[in-house]
């Protein structure tokens, strides 16, 4: 009937997914926009907010117009996973879904546009870590992975690797405990949260180290010094950022 | 053992889900929550237990649905995965559960819905299909399906355009009238298509309530396991003790006001109108 094509899609074919048969590595649109888009990604505790943090104002400074979108902060969305997660109503699907639904609204409010425009999007964490825990909690790898078809691929996913004890080193004391979902509680491993985070982080780790040559993130040896990190990942940056619009904004 | 339409989601068991599902689907205006209404008391009243269910009722995202619709900014992606959002928690928290409970499931809409919806606005249909691949297939979907020209009267002279079913979001230059038109024929024809591809079981909703109704009901009934009364007049020692008690009740209470209505018909001995006072007493309306 053909009733779709009578509908002005216009720019979203961009990110629409392609059939499912196609390989993840293709699935995403490689965006042919004028933004660029950089995303941090890795384990609680990694360091990648510190990193992604230092980047921004290096292309601040630099004079780039930067966005920056954190993962679970569509204002649409945000009151439906505080329900979700206070409540305890979260299963592994629905958990899934709305995270799926947070992510869809800044890609249509927060990236796309922003990226269309020509800015630089950097965002703490993306569509692996979706994939990293819906697998964790049991999901089918593949339905995750058609489920954020819609996603722009991003220029350059940065992996910042931890071993699992560093990373909860690192959090020992610097936060308030470990949260229920975070520490992978719901999926009843066990009931003390230090070995049920110490659990589905582990399983985490198993998922992003899976990903990496899935879809080519560049690995960041997250034990080094700050700064050596940081220089390793301005260095990659800046290999992007040629002919990349620089939206001059008051330093 | 029930499916899906292709993948199982963790946790969800699908042998042991003794209850049937049945979906009215169709577009806006078709009558679908009239004939929920009718099907409901008609099947509580045939012994069945009853769950009716339908879109943005879950306790998880219900209200965000409606919030995020109210701000008039809500993306064509997220409102599709908000939806999703609102359907998966309704599978996993009511429609399973019911199902395994021997319930009767009435859904207003299903995954038809909202796959039409989100592939007229734009959605590669294969995206939205694999999302819904863990639905489970239900046990018949029946598909009030009316026309344009009968469906306006019932939309101008009852409760007007709304935004949504108007498909304002996708056809903001026209009026509401023409952004109507466009919009439920646009959503027509995707149900057509749906409808072949799903097989659905098409019903006339331009007739009226009671025919379509009627129709319905004759459907169902092929459906649902009949909930059978052992027929009294062969053989039941048992009802005819409890006759006999009741009679000897009745002439006990004699002129006691609050039981009198218990002695009101008189009921001999014999077999054949036994019956009566038995199923009268537990307020069940006898079988024709």
């Amino acid at each position: 009937m053909g009733i779709s094509s009578s509908i002005q899609i216009g720019p979203y074919e961009v990110f629409y997914p392609l059939k499912p048969s196609v390989s993840s590595a293709q699935r995403y649109g490689q965006h042919k926009l004028p933004g660029r888009l950089f995303v941090v990604e890795g384990i609680d505790g990694s360091g990648k907010s510190t990193q992604l943090s230092l980047l921004h104002k290096w292309l601040e400074a630099k004079g780039y117009g930067v966005v920056f979108s954190e993962w679970n902060s569509s204002p649409l969305v945000k009151d439906t996973t505080k329900l979700g997660k206070k409540k305890k109503l979260l299963t592994p699907a629905t958990f899934s879904l709305v995270h799926a639904t947070d992510f869809a609204d800044r890609t249509e409010h927060s990236i796309l546009p922003f990226l269309k425009a020509g800015a630089i999007v950097l965002c703490d964490r993306y569509i692996y870590t979706a994939f990293a825990r819906d697998a964790a909690r049991g999901m089918d790898g593949d339905w995750v992975r058609d489920l954020y078809g819609f996603a722009v691929k991003p220029t350059a996913a940065f992996y910042f690797r931890v071993p699992l004890e560093t990373a909860i080193g690192r959090l020992v004391g610097a936060r308030d405990g470990f949260k229920y979902y975070e520490a992978g509680l719901d999926l009843g491993l066990t009931i003390d949260a230090e070995d049920s985070f110490r659990l589905f982080q582990g399983r985490i780790l198993e998922e992003y180290e899976k990903m990496i040559p899935e879809f080519g993130l560049t690995v960041i040896d997250a034990t080094m010094p700050v700064e050596m990190q940081q220089a390793q990942v301005r260095q990659i940056v800046q290999s992007h950022l040629v002919n990349a619009k620089e939206l001059r904004i008051q330093p | 053992m029930r499916q899906t339409y292709g993948k199982q989601l963790p946790g969800m068991r699908l042998s042991d889900l003794p209850g049937k599902l049945i979906v009215i689907e169709g577009t806006d205006g078709a009558g679908r929550s009239t004939q929920i209404n009718l099907l409901k008391p008609w099947l509580e009243e045939l012994g069945h237990a009853v769950l009716d269910t339908g879109m943005t009722r879950s306790r998880l995202a219900g209200d965000g649905i409606r919030r995020a619709k109210e701000r008039n900014n809500l993306g064509r992606v997220t409102q599709s995965l908000f939806y999703a959002t609102d359907f998966i928690d309704r599978l996993e928290k009511e429609i399973v559960p019911a199902l395994r409970a021997g319930f009767i499931v009435l859904t207003d809409r299903y995954i038809y819905s909202l796959m039409a919806r989100a592939i007229v606005r734009g959605m590669d249909p294969s995206w939205i299909r694999s999302i819904y691949s863990v639905a489970l297939k239900p046990d018949a979907v029946f598909y009030l399906r009316i026309g344009i020209e009968q469906l306006l009267p019932r939309v101008v002279f009852s409760r007007g355009f709304d935004y949504w079913e108007s498909g304002m979001d996708l056809f903001p230059g026209q009026d509401i009238y023409e952004g109507f038109c466009s919009y439920q024929a646009t959503l027509l024809a995707e149900f057509d298509r749906l409808a072949e591809e799903y097989k659905f079981e098409i019903v006339d909703a331009s007739a009226d309530a009671e025919t379509v109704c009627g129709y319905l009901k004759k459907k169902v009934l092929e459906i649902v396991e009949p909930v059978h009364i052992q027929p009294p007049a062969a053989k039941l020692p048992d009802t005819f003790v409890e006759s006999l008690s009741e009679k000897i009740f009745a002439n006990l209470t004699r002129g006691n006001e609050n039981v009198k209505h218990r002695a009101a018909d008189p009921f001999p001995l014999t077999a054949p109108t036994m019956q009566v006072p038995l199923l009268r007493r537990n307020g069940s309306a006898p079988t024709t």
